[in-house]
């Protein structure tokens, strides 16, 4: 974890919806899917706090210098702040922060599911599971097609079979929300392959939470990250916690430090 | 020329600079080591305490508002128990100088908790947090009135030698006569101030935006009301008063300072920028560099009216 002074790249619009930020910092950072920075730098005060977004991909750059890049919806001030930055203005970030996915043992079945921008989370996992040949298929979910990621942005290629498209509205894919599709090929799997499988999942918590109770149903493992508001991102204020079950008991958690990566079981819904 | 003369006395304790961390918003302290050495700081001061681990509020603590923040924790923390086996032997192993703020839901319970932490030598001091807004039996009781705080200042100064610090709350028509009754029952030095009293509501979903519906404000919303604070006690105690409330900047830092106080504690500006008490601290010291001064006591209290 650390605390870099950062210089936008790039920070351009994709489709109707989508930013993509690269940003330059002093050294390369090492980062496990689903761990996410705290990003800040437009002027004022007004947003006060930094924005969580999770890592896209990070790397290295020429003269043992590293790169950063995210995607990122605008939703509020603090986004539509962010999209109006340029290339060569300067960012603060703090990275890499959290408990990211778990990707385990090979030998498992994956499924990634991602609605609407959780797939700046759950691209990752694929780029990571298809860089070593592990068997994966992707869900993605939006509620039409220009706010689904632009192809190129895929990881591991889009082989046949490999990535479901859904749209609420029809307009590419499969006509109806990804939680659906996850819970239909759910219901038709076999027990050998239920006890393979492990979900992967970023979106909204209406979704995450009606696919951790299908996966609970059937006794699939399933990791869902979470969300919530932050305000430091490396767990000293104890502003983000969630419910979790704890034994017998609830347990409040932090999502920017015990997160936002939680096994679904143990997320009180 | 000479380096400037950080160091500031608050009561017997000597700091080396002026620079300390707000309670709950520094974590215990070790959280920043990666940012930066810690024993830089003047002091470092953890999240509250409490006798038995606290699970705090549900979630929904925190929200954002202009320039500031609201939050609802209800101080949640592993305890007193727990902090002196774990943390307070890596905090000494850091270095760093460190205060521990304190909370109890009665005055039985602060006693316990100060009289609990006196055995650990290496503590500098106890603040007691006698204003937290977001605990329903919390100090607010005791934080409201003069009387109220003169009791608790006298049990928690019986039970322990460390040197006491009563952390005002600011939610009061007149913290002077609370600073003072706080002086009279043997504080070391006052702290001030805590979070406002605030709320946030959603119109469309027409629900409290806090699970607790009230929060306490901080951040830079807060400062003026907090510098007016502080100047307010300042001219009415002879104790040492620490500044607190929307120090984001060395400038912030110095302006209370200016009305009085002899030592700062930043907050919330660690969430944006984690290395802020430390950025704070050599911009203080670049201040004086830079108007030739000898130290922090030759600015302190300087204000021209
Ligand atoms: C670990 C983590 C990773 C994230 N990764 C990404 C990412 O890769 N790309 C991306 O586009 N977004 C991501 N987000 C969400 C992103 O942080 C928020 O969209 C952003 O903070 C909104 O800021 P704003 O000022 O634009 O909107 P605001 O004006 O603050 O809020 C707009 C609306 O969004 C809601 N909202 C804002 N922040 C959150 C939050 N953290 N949780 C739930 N609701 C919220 C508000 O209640 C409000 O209704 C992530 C969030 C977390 C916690
Ligand atoms: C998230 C959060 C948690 C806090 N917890 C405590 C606490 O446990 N005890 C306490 O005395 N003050 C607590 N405070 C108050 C701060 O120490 C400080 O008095 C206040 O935030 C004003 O300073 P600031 O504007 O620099 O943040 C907390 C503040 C915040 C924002
Ligand atoms: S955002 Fe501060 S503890 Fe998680």
């Amino acid at each position: 974890m650390q605390f870099v002074a950062g210089k936008i790249v790039r920070n351009e619009g994709h489709g109707e919806i989508f930013y993509r930020l690269e940003v330059a910092i002093p050294e390369p950072v090492e980062f496990t899917p689903g761990q996410f920075a705290m990003v800040s730098g437009w002027p004022g005060n007004d947003p006060l706090l930094p924005r969580p977004l999770a890592i896209f991909r990070a790397g290295a750059a020429p003269k043992g210098k590293g790169t950063a890049e995210f995607v990122y919806k605008v939703v509020g001030r603090g986004t539509a702040l962010l999209s109006g930055m340029h290339p060569g203005e300067r960012l603060s970030l703090t990275l890499p922060l959290g408990r990211g996915f778990d990707l385990g043992r090979d030998g498992r079945l994956y499924w990634l599911v991602g609605g609407g921008v959780g797939f700046s989370s759950v691209f990752p996992a694929a780029a990571a599971l298809a860089g070593r040949r592990t068997e994966f298929e992707m869900f993605l979910g939006s509620r039409t097609r220009e706010h689904l990621p632009p192809k190129e942005w895929t990881p591991g290629g889009s082989a046949p079979g490999r990535v479901h498209l859904c749209t609420e509205d029809g307009t590419a894919g499969y006509f109806g929300r990804v939680t659906e599709v996850v819970k239909e090929r759910l219901a038709g799997l076999s027990a050998a392959d239920v006890s393979r499988l492990m979900i992967l999942s970023c979106g909204p918590r209406e979704m995450l939470k009606e696919i951790a109770f299908a996966a609970a149903e059937r006794g699939a493992e399933m990791q869902a990250a979470l969300e919530n508001h932050m305000a430091c991102g490396f767990g000293v204020c104890w502003g983000c916690v969630v419910a979790l079950r704890d034994g017998e008991k609830v347990a409040y958690r932090r999502v920017c430090k015990e997160g936002p990566v939680f096994d679904a079981r143990e997320v009180v819904w | 020329m000479v380096k400037p003369d950080l160091s500031v006395s608050l009561g017997s304790l000597r700091l080396k600079n002026p620079v300390m961390s707000a309670s709950g918003t520094f974590g215990y302290g070790l959280e920043f080591a990666p940012f930066y050495d810690i024993s830089r700081l003047g002091a470092v001061v953890v999240k509250g305490l409490s006798l038995a681990p606290t699970p705090g509020n549900p979630p929904g603590r925190i929200v954002e508002t202009a320039s500031g923040m609201l939050n609802a924790i209800g101080l949640q923390n592993i305890g007193v128990e727990r902090f002196m086996a774990d943390v307070a032997p890596q905090l000494e192993g850091a270095g760093a100088v460190f205060a521990a703020n304190i909370y109890g839901r009665t005055a039985e319970e602060y006693e316990a908790v100060a009289e609990r932490l006196s055995g650990l030598s290496s503590l500098a001091a106890i603040e007691v947090n006698a204003s937290c807004p977001n605990v329903k039996e919390g100090g607010m009781a005791f934080g409201a009135a003069p009387e109220g705080i003169q009791r608790l200042t006298e049990r928690v100064r019986k039970a322990t030698d460390k040197p006491v610090w009563v952390k005002l709350s600011p939610n009061v028509s007149d913290i002077a006569s609370v600073a003072a009754a706080a002086e009279a029952s043997g504080a070391d030095a006052v702290s001030l101030i805590n979070t406002i009293v605030g709320m946030a509501v959603d119109h469309r979903t027409r629900r409290p935006k806090l699970s607790n519906t009230t929060g306490g404000l901080s951040g830079p919303a807060i400062k003026p009301v907090a510098l007016r604070m502080v100047w307010e006690v300042c001219r009415r105690v002879k104790i040492p008063v620490i500044g607190i409330g929307g120090i984001q900047t060395a400038a912030d830092a110095l302006e209370f300072l200016l009305v009085g106080a002899a030592a700062v504690q930043v907050g919330t500006a660690n969430f944006r920028n984690p290395r802020a008490c430390v950025e704070i601290l050599e911009g203080i010291e670049a201040f004086l560099r830079e108007e030739r001064l000898s130290g922090i006591a030759e600015y302190r209290g300087g204000l021209l009216l």
